[in-house]
């Protein structure tokens, strides 16, 4: 029985070493004084503009088993900060430079390279609306009867041109007939989100119509009841004497807009469009 | 010679108990463990519900197994308190690493929040690998499911950086897949997918605590804004939104926090007050000496004096003093117990389960992107259609002109710079969890948390800005799982 015992403490510290050593093996302990520097510094960073001045760089520190840091902003200015943020005198690029080491001495370095360059003030488009008073011979190269720019079959006829009485602008304008069959459409390019005004003189003939004027977003409307429900801004009018109407507008997250103009009832006309800014 | 053999005996016990639990029996966390598989589509359906309770996470009220997914419930100390919003009151223990930017790999909301994404996208893939079982609602149950996948993906490289990408059901010895860390970009472009797909297949209207189309238009215009590409995308996504005249602002603040049927939140975590299975701790963790953890999420001085300055009304409903300890603030938007002198009624008898819903999207953060939208990365605008959605947030915080006085227009907003927007969007947003991705987003995070850190004597560095990869992933892919730089 004694004798037992013992065994079984044996077993049991036999087990235990076994125990022990398995998990030493799983932790692979390293011996003191005999490793190399598996883990060498790894220098890394990135630069980010600061939003309020464009000559101001931060620089993001992102090495790895470091310990030490000196920068060279790449204008003559040094640091040892962990990160970095540099204001440059002037205009121009720079190669930035990290050296990044450890307590043994390796030394690992990264370089990139920034512009310093003042942001253009993006200047909003004025839009370019061409025939505008529906004039011969004013498109860009110089031809036309004044209603070439203003077809789109898909949504109706194209308009006519009244030639014979006082109009706001030049000699003609553009005549929509009382069948209401005729429209008048043309894409212009403009900057997104961004107010526009386009103004306009109608007037129609008799009463118990009206004509229309609408700015559509974006382009390439195929389907009359489409760009008639889809307007950012329209003025619908009936007076019989040539007036002048304002359409103010925002032109959204598009960089195309489109005028439509359509009437109903009785002959219609309108002459002298112009797009700006607000 | 007696103790020596007891030793030995607790030796060996420690041991072989060590042994086990570390190398014998890992958890993995992106794997199915136990789960059923559904056979029908009432099985599936259940299966969907139970990636809503994953986000939900588990209230620690009864259930106080460390392994257990906190999810939404603690996410404010791996977002919020890493910002220059909040604190923890002592400064002490995992949660004041997130204070004073000394977050080990080790921190246990680390790991539990990193561990409570991936147990949402594993619930989710096991959803989206049978969605042929699902009947007639197959496509609102896919939405779901990728919507909340896109959720979990985009809190995940938002706060992690680059991530392992599980986009089906695996098992334990897809280590590969489990443990590979695969490149933001091309984590956002799965995001991008799966938010595009819910925005398709959702209605529009839907009670926010379950995924809906705006909601996923919401997210991918957040995602878009990110990337910092798509601005025209994220606007027409966010017009969406705006047009669908679905939601609106509420009169009055406090009632997007404290009346849970309101037009403005858009999609929500719903808890249930004195449920153990559905309510939460978050809000009591927020108070003063209640509960298993508090006193944290508490204002910093910071925050303090933005929402003074540019809150309005929103000020009195977002910190209040802390009546139990004068010199401190609390946060009011989630407070579970009432507060009479704010009109505010308790949501439940015991704080530690309370009611409060988190709200993650709503109506007044989609006009403040629409802001960012249109400013584009530019530095300021005088757009009018961004003009207006901002004027309207500041108008319902009680910022407008004095409608008596004509002369009065010093509230009339006719130009956004960028620093306006985030200011804007600090204390109308404040406390919801947005701050800190604000920062990174808005590239200035390095910058304000420096200055923020230096003046409270913290340790801030640039790579504090993405949390440590949890040190039980690392150590359970076997060298294929690399830490963040930092750590």
């Amino acid at each position: 029985m004694k004798y037992f015992l013992k065994t079984s403490k044996i077993a049991l510290l036999l087990l235990g070493m076994v125990a022990a050593i398995s998990c030493e093996n799983e932790l692979d302990l390293p011996e003191a004084g005999s490793q190399e520097d598996t883990t060498p510094p790894e220098a890394n960073f990135i630069a980010t503009v600061d939003i309020n001045n464009f000559a101001i760089y931060n620089f993001a520190n992102l090495s790895t088993s470091a310990t030490t840091y000196s920068w060279d902003y790449g204008d003559g200015n040094t640091s040892s900060e962990v990160d970095g943020q540099n204001e440059y005198a002037a205009e121009g690029t720079y190669t930035v430079t990290l050296t990044a080491s450890d307590a043994l001495g390796v030394v690992s370095t990264f370089s990139d390279v920034v512009e310093v360059v003042e942001p253009e003030e993006p200047e909003a488009i004025i839009p370019v609306i061409i025939e505008p008073s529906f004039e011969d011979n004013t498109l860009p190269d110089g031809t036309g009867d004044g209603r070439d720019s203003w077809r789109n079959s898909d949504l109706g006829g194209v308009i006519q041109i009244n030639t014979s009485s006082t109009v706001p602008e030049g000699g003609q304008a553009a005549k929509l007939p009382s069948d209401a069959s005729r429209i008048g459409y043309q894409e212009l390019t403009v900057t997104p989100n961004t107010d526009y005004r386009i103004t306009y003189s109608y007037r129609i003939e008799d009463p118990g119509g009206s004509a229309t004027v609408s700015v559509l977003p974006g382009g390439g409307y195929v389907d009359r009841a489409t760009a008639e429900a889809s307007a950012i801004v329209e003025f619908t009018g009936s007076d019989e004497d040539y007036t002048l109407v304002t359409l103010d507008f925002n032109s959204g997250a598009d960089s195309t807009v489109s005028i439509f103009f359509y009437n109903a009832s009785v002959e219609a006309r309108i002459d002298n469009f112009t797009a700006g800014l607000q | 010679m007696k103790t020596f053999k007891n030793l030995l005996m607790l030796l060996i016990v420690v041991s072989t108990v060590s042994c086990g639990d570390d190398f014998l029996e890992p958890v993995p966390t992106a794997v199915l463990v136990g789960e059923t598989f559904p056979n029908n589509a009432e099985e599936l359906e259940s299966v969907l519900v139970s990636v809503y309770d994953a986000l939900q996470g588990v209230n620690s009220l009864e259930l106080t197994d460390a392994s257990l997914n906190h999810s939404q419930q603690i996410e404010f100390y791996v977002t919020e308190m890493l910002s220059d919003n909040t604190r923890s009151k002592s400064g002490e223990g995992e949660a004041g690493q997130f204070d004073n930017f000394t977050v080990q790999p080790t921190n246990g909301f680390v790991f539990d929040y990193y561990r409570s994404m991936y147990d949402i996208i594993t619930k989710a893939n096991l959803v989206l690998d049978n969605i042929d079982l699902a009947g007639d609602d197959a496509a609102t149950i896919e939405g779901e499911a990728r919507f909340l996948r896109g959720l979990a993906y985009f809190n995940l490289v938002r706060s992690y950086g680059d991530v392992p990408l599980i986009d089906a059901p695996i098992i334990i010895t897809d280590t590969e897949a489990q443990f590979t860390r695969v490149a933001t970009s091309d984590i956002y472009d799965f995001i991008v997918t799966d938010f595009q797909n819910a925005i398709s297949s959702l209605d529009v209207t839907s009670t926010p605590n379950r995924a809906s189309k705006a909601a996923a238009q919401g997210m991918l215009a957040k995602v878009y804004l990110t990337q910092g590409t798509n601005y025209g995308e994220a606007q027409g996504l966010l017009e969406d939104i705006i047009n669908s005249e679905q939601y609106a602002l509420e009169a009055d603040f406090r009632d997007v926090f404290f009346n849970e049927a309101n037009g403005e939140n858009i999609f929500t975590v719903g808890y249930v007050a004195s449920n153990s299975l559905e309510s939460q701790n978050f809000s009591a963790e927020m108070l003063n000496g209640v509960g298993r953890t508090s006193g944290v999420n508490y204002v910093t001085d910071e925050a303090i004096a933005a929402l003074d300055e540019f809150g309005g009304d929103r000020a009195q409903y977002s910190k209040r003093v802390d009546a139990q300890q004068p010199t401190q603030t609390q946060v009011v938007k989630w407070i579970p117990n009432g507060d009479a002198d704010l009109g505010i009624a308790e949501t439940s008898s015991d704080p530690t389960s309370a009611g409060n819903d988190w709200i993650i999207l709503r109506y007044a953060d989609v006009l403040l992107m629409h802001v960012e939208a249109i400013l584009a990365g530019g530095a300021q605008t005088t757009s009018s259609n961004a003009l207006a959605s901002f004027q309207e947030i500041r108008d319902r915080a009680g910022l407008a002109d004095d409608p008596d006085n004509p002369d009065d227009d010093a509230n009339t907003v006719t130009v956004i710079t960028r620093d306006d927007l985030l200011v804007e969007r600090r204390v109308e947003l404040a406390f919801e969890n947005h701050r800190i991705h604000d920062l990174r987003r808005f590239g200035v995070a390095q910058d304000v948390l420096t200055e923020f850190s230096n003046a409270n004597g913290h340790s801030f560095s640039a790579t504090d800005l993405l949390l440590p990869i949890p040190q039980f992933e690392i150590n359970l892919s076997n060298g294929l799982l690399s830490q963040n730089p930092g750590y």
